[in-house]
């Protein structure tokens, strides 16, 4: 792990330089342009930026009807507030209306830490994994977040992605990184246990296979960046290869990145899980390191779970 | 302002008529259906669809210079299938598919199941904001298309509508006319019983709109005050359009029971025999 860089800030040069390559990129704000680091891009292209206040299921409306006209907008707020709000026209203009919308959820997860539960989003992603076609991304680091953010643009179709706010080290060198929506990264290979991280937890994931290496333990770390599709193929092979799979999300352990995994791995080779992240509980607020660690989110306490879960080798509750 | 002669208008009501016949046709092979919205606005239609629109064409319905039209109410999508179909999107023998597995007309619009539809609406206070959206991106297009909506007044009750209302003028949208069918019935009853929207203009004119009243039948009055929009430059467009609930069927009319009709083979006979009784009137 290297320097560490505002995930909003990439977001925003990464949203200016899409609107440099594409004349029909726009960014919708919600009283949110500054918050979300879209001013560069407003200040480039001032035509391009409609402000509309705070209005959020509206705006998910709005935005449909300019994607009718071959407009792409990017909706960029406050991740509940283009998730739960405005659900139903995230179901309906644009899922079920498919247009060519791109929504980003900033400050997702528990990185409002002190502001609490209205301003944390811990169910985005389960929300928007029931919309048919809707794509979900949630980046793992700076560069990773630049590359989806102009493979989103790129894309044809509803995008929801999730970032941070939290500054994130770098893990991907930037001049070898592909990214491929849909395609999971193998960031180690391994035969014991397979870690799963997502978004901004995918460093902590990626610390708690540093420690288990050095144990001895051969772990695989597996980095989902495209929650919906999900890679079935990367991760059907690491269960088969690796019989035990462990899920890192900043995130409800219900309907997220754990319960496609979990899915997926009931109907085509049900492997034993354990999966990290918030359980059916509202977050709590404190300093961030604090509060994820509440939730066993932190490197070693993820490298704790695994240590547990491969020294029982069966369910940690029952013992069977 | 276009001004109707009087042979335009008795044209205008024998379409109105046929439009009526083909809600009447559709429900039939369902059963059942949202009449009442339909026939409130049957002439708002007939108007739109005859009169106002620009460059609708069935054999190219994405042509970028149309004009759009949303159905914001989509439980009103009964009359959205009658006119498509009379005017050649589709043909009329997808009428007796209504209500059948995998049906291109289902019970509210889905623009990717039939030619024409502007949006998916049925969950109600969606069409506005897209119209919304739609208006914006047409502004910065410089073009000279105009966005059309009707809404139900029953659906005035959704916040997104306010939401578009202050968006739409705050934008600017003079390229956007909507239309209000004040039918004033909705599922539980009289609309001001079941929340109370009145003064309705002075709503809509403190969000920064410009505002007329219309009788929601009247062809020429419509076609008049559609094409006189927009109101005032660099403001959108509201018209208030009084209405009856399922207008031209005598037992259903001005009824909250109209709302959603589930039919009996005897009604049906009666409501043909009174729009044929209509259409022989006006030697249709």
């Amino acid at each position: 792990m290297s320097d560490k860089k505002d995930p909003r800030k990439t977001f925003g040069e990464a949203l200016a330089e899409a609107g440099e390559k594409n004349s029909r990129v726009m960014a919708i704000s919600a009283d949110s342009s500054s918050g979300s680091q879209m001013t560069m891009f407003k200040n480039k292209f001032p035509e391009r930026h409609l402000e509309f206040g705070i209005m959020e299921p509206g705006i998910t409306g709005i935005c449909a009807g300019l994607a009718t006209t071959g407009k792409i907008p990017v909706f960029a707020t406050i991740a509940p507030f283009v998730t739960g709000r405005n659900f139903d026209q995230m179901k309906v203009d644009l899922g079920y209306m498919k247009q060519n919308v791109k929504v980003v959820g900033r400050c997702a997860g528990l990185s409002y830490y002190h502001l609490g539960p209205t301003h944390q989003s811990l169910e985005d992603v389960a929300l928007m994994r029931t919309i048919p076609g809707m794509t979900i991304l949630n980046p793992g680091d700076p560069v990773e977040i630049k590359a989806a953010t102009l493979a989103m643009i790129e894309h044809v179709g509803p995008v929801f992605m999730k970032i941070g706010s939290d500054p994130m080290p770098v893990l991907f060198d930037e001049s070898k990184y592909k990214f491929q929506l849909g395609k999971g990264i193998t960031m180690k290979e391994g035969s014991d246990i397979t870690i799963i991280g997502t978004g901004t937890v995918l460093c902590r994931a990626a610390e708690a296979a540093d420690i288990l290496e050095k144990e001895g333990v051969s772990v695989r770390l597996i980095n989902i960046h495209t929650i919906k599709p999900l890679d079935n193929e990367l991760i059907l092979k690491a269960a088969e290869e690796t019989g035990k799979i462990v899920t890192v999300e900043e995130h409800y352990t219900n309907g997220g990145l754990g319960g496609a995994v979990a899915e997926l791995l009931a109907q085509n080779c049900p492997t034993e899980m354990r999966m990290i992240g918030v359980n059916d509980q509202f977050g709590s607020n404190g300093p961030y390191d604090e509060l994820i660690g509440l939730y066993g989110l932190l490197g070693p306490q993820i490298a704790d779970t695994c240590r547990k879960f491969l020294a029982k080798g069966k369910c940690s509750c029952c013992g069977g | 302002m276009y001004k109707l002669t009087d042979a335009e208008e008795l044209e205008l009501k024998k379409r109105a008529v046929q439009l009526r016949k083909n809600v009447l046709a559709i429900i039939k092979a369902g059963d059942a259906g949202h009449i009442g919205g339909a026939l409130s606005a049957t002439e708002l239609m007939t108007a739109l669809y005859y009169k106002v629109l620009k460059n609708i064409d069935p054999k190219n319905p994405k042509r970028e210079d149309r004009d759009r039209f949303l159905m914001s109410a989509g439980h009103k999508c009964l009359i959205v299938y009658a006119v498509l179909a009379e005017l050649g999107f589709f043909s009329k023998d997808l009428f007796s598919t209504y209500f059948k597995l995998n049906s291109k007309l289902p019970g509210h619009p889905d623009m990717h199941k039939l030619p024409g539809i502007e949006s998916n609406t049925g969950s109600l206070g969606h069409g506005l904001p897209i119209a919304v959206g739609m208006a914006v991106g047409l502004n910065i297009d410089k073009s000279s298309s105009k966005v059309y909506v009707i809404m139900g007044d029953g659906e005035l009750g959704e916040g997104t509508n306010w939401e578009a209302a202050a968006a739409a003028s705050h934008h600017k949208t003079d390229n956007l006319v909507v239309m209000v069918d004040r039918n004033k019935f909705q599922l539980g009853g009289k609309t001001n019983d079941v929340m109370n929207f009145e003064p309705l203009a002075d709503k809509w004119k403190a969000f920064g709109w410009s505002t007329r009243s219309i009788d929601g039948h009247n062809l020429k009055e419509i076609v008049d005050t559609l094409t006189d929009a927009p109101f005032e430059k660099g403001k959108p467009s509201l018209i208030i359009c009084n209405t009856l609930k399922a207008k031209g069927i005598s037992f259903l009319q001005d009824t909250a029971a109209s709302h959603y009709w589930k039919v009996s083979p005897e009604q049906v006979v009666q409501a043909e025999k009174e729009l044929d009784a209509v259409a022989k009137e006006l030697g249709a």
